[in-house]
């Protein structure tokens, strides 16, 4: 059985079409094969959280999916979040004020799952918001300033 | 690294991936949520000839009542535990112990039956599955057969199943009258492998002093979740409170032989095994508004 | 990390030494071993694949047996490499004659396991060791049985 497929993927609104093996994984394809190097490959076991993007809505390990096994699905990445004219997302700039970032590698995964919680809970506790970024790891940071771009970004986004 | 080349089929019905499996038997791997799978792929620690994808089969995926519990089929990943209304208001401990299974991301794409076919020692939902009394439906070539909890798990990433079976469903009872439950684990982050965790149910009589049921099974401590009888039997009929929980206690840190590791010693395990037993009995005897 | 075991066998020390040094019958018992070619002097070209579950590797290497001392005691080594990893042991085996007839094997040895299986899979390979010994012994007991009722003589 052919072992390399077509993929058809939709990827921040738009569509996308590749060629690759079946035992491509979908963040491998993203970045090699579309270009969207935003997202980053740390450990390739699902512990980092530098792969994560969003897929129908729900955070998911793109380093622990085929990538043919999105094909149908809506997916986000963190290109996904600035607009088109380059206005940062609330979540973006939030993080940019708290200084959520240093290298900026484990960055795109942290900014897709802040994305999922303030979406689904834009109410959440700190301890609700210490759970949900609790899968991903920054050698950089210390979590201190993440945590307090996420506070940032949710009072933003509540309007206040 | 990345994983070796397999072939790979997305079939769409289960007769479909069943054949498949018929032909290939071991040189084939089921591929569902893919989160215990995918790693052992990427670091080619696992190389199957062949990846039976059952992800596009219609089906599979539903949550149901069953029994006064639940019936999960096989695509079902493991935020439906956190999710499914059936869950929080039937077998609300799933719901408690599924915040410990690795990540939010990483139970959007795991599956609970994936997760209890892979059988890892040091994993959640193989000690719920024992200690529930799970019963786990095995679909192969001939049809359909019914595994009981207490023989589906035989070794380090070994259950009874056969290579060419699919675990399409697995039914939790609803829990027996009266009886409660909590769940504890201690692992060096949230959402590691446990070093060593508990499920712990207790069952007191009406005047709420002696324990008419006791359920422990503790997990990392050996090749499979471990059912731990002795420590259940000292439990019935003794009045519920420090003195009984501890003695459990010791009787499961003498009865469990866990491994030593880089990540904790068999001492440290054994130790903890048996504090965690004591731990989550006085947390189960206060849900039963015990003090 | 350390390899410890007793094991009780049916059988005279001789017996039980003839069995532990007779290349089929390790070649049969050793798990997953696929082949096991004499190069000369107790020493012994290995292919093993080990693991549990869905986590397999094919080692390839060596099985020495060393400093002899019939029918007491020698010293056995394994040695295999992969691509997830390599695997290194040495360990003394002392046999024992007990009262009635029976022998105890007394295995005391160490064990290295590393490269890439040992740092992913490190939880398990103590686990995966002591499974793989017991079923080795296991198998030898068998052997020991099977030899016995096949009606060799005995002087």
């Amino acid at each position: 059985m052919a072992t390399t497929r077509a993929i058809k993927l939709r990827v921040n609104g738009a569509d996308y079409e590749g060629t690759a093996e079946a035992r491509k994984t979908l963040v491998d394809f993203l970045r090699e094969d579309l270009g969207l190097c935003g997202t980053n490959i740390g450990c390739e076991h699902g512990v980092c959280g530098a792969c994560t993007i969003l897929m129908n809505g729900e955070t998911v390990r793109s380093c622990l999916m085929l990538a043919v096994q999105a094909e149908g699905a809506e997916l986000m990445t963190v290109e996904g979040l600035a607009k088109a004219t380059g206005e940062l997302h609330p979540i973006q700039e939030a993080y940019r004020e708290k200084h959520g970032l240093q290298c900026g590698f484990c960055t795109p995964g942290f900014l897709m799952t802040t994305y999922e919680l303030l979406q689904k809970n834009p109410d959440a506790t700190v301890d609700e918001m210490k759970e949900w970024l609790s899968g991903h790891l920054c050698r950089c940071t210390g979590y201190q300033d993440i945590l307090e771009s996420v506070k940032l970004a949710a009072s933003r986004l509540r309007g206040e | 690294m990345k994983p070796a080349r397999f072939d790979y089929y997305d079939p769409r019905s289960l007769e479909e991936a069943l054949e498949l499996l018929q032909k290939h038997q071991a040189d084939s791997k089921i591929l569902a949520g893919g989160q215990s799978l995918m790693p052992l792929l990427n670091m080619r620690l696992a190389r199957p000839k062949v990846i039976v994808d059952i992800n596009r089969i219609d089906g599979l995926n539903s949550v149901k009542s069953w029994n006064g519990g639940i019936s999960i089929g096989a695509r079902v990943n493991q935020r439906a535990l956190e999710r499914e209304k059936q869950v929080a208001e039937r077998l609300p401990i799933l719901r408690e112990a599924a915040q410990h299974i690795g990540h939010p991301q990483i139970r959007s794409r795991g599956t609970v039956c994936g997760s209890l076919a892979h059988a890892d020692p040091a994993a959640e939902l193989p000690a719920l599955a024992l200690a529930l009394d799970a019963e786990f439906v095995a679909t192969g070539p001939k049809g359909a057969r019914t595994i009981p909890s207490d023989s589906f798990f035989v070794s380090y990433f070994t259950t009874s199943l056969e290579p060419n079976e699919i675990l399409t469903e697995v039914r939790f009872p609803g829990s027996p009258k009266g009886m409660a439950w909590s769940f504890l684990e201690i692992s060096r982050r949230h959402g590691d492998f446990a070093l060593a965790g508990v499920v712990a149910g207790l069952a007191v009589d009406p005047g709420r002093r002696s324990i008419t049921g006791a359920r422990l099974v503790c997990f990392g401590v050996g090749p499979t979740p471990v059912r731990v009888k002795e420590a259940e039997e000292a439990l019935i009929g003794q009045p519920a409170g420090e003195k009984s929980f501890h003695a459990a206690a010791e009787i499961v840190s003498r009865g469990v032989d866990p491994d030593n590791d880089v990540h904790a010693s068999a001492d440290y395990r054994r130790s903890v095994a048996g504090t965690l037993v004591r731990r989550a009995l006085l947390q189960v005897w206060q849900k039963l508004g015990g003090k | 990390m350390k390899i410890e075991g007793r094991y009780l066998f049916q059988g005279t020390v001789q017996q039980v030494w003839d069995l532990l040094t007779d290349p089929r019958a390790l070649q049969h018992c050793t798990p997953g071993c696929k082949k096991l070619e004499a190069v000369g002097n107790d020493e012994y070209r290995a292919t093993l694949e080990i693991g549990v579950g869905p986590i397999r590797g094919s080692y390839e290497g060596k099985i020495c047996m060393t400093e002899k001392e019939a029918p007491r005691r020698y010293k056995l080594l394994v040695e295999g490499s992969a691509a997830v990893g390599f695997v290194r042991g040495e360990g003394i085996l002392t046999f024992q004659e007990q009262e009635g007839g029976e022998t105890v094997i007394i295995v005391n040895g160490d064990a290295t396991v590393g490269g890439l299986v040992a740092g992913v899979g490190q939880r398990l390979v103590e686990g995966v060791a002591k499974q793989t010994m017991g079923q080795f012994f296991k198998c030898m007991q068998g052997q020991l049985a099977a030899h016995k009722s096949g009606g060799k003589t005995e002087i």
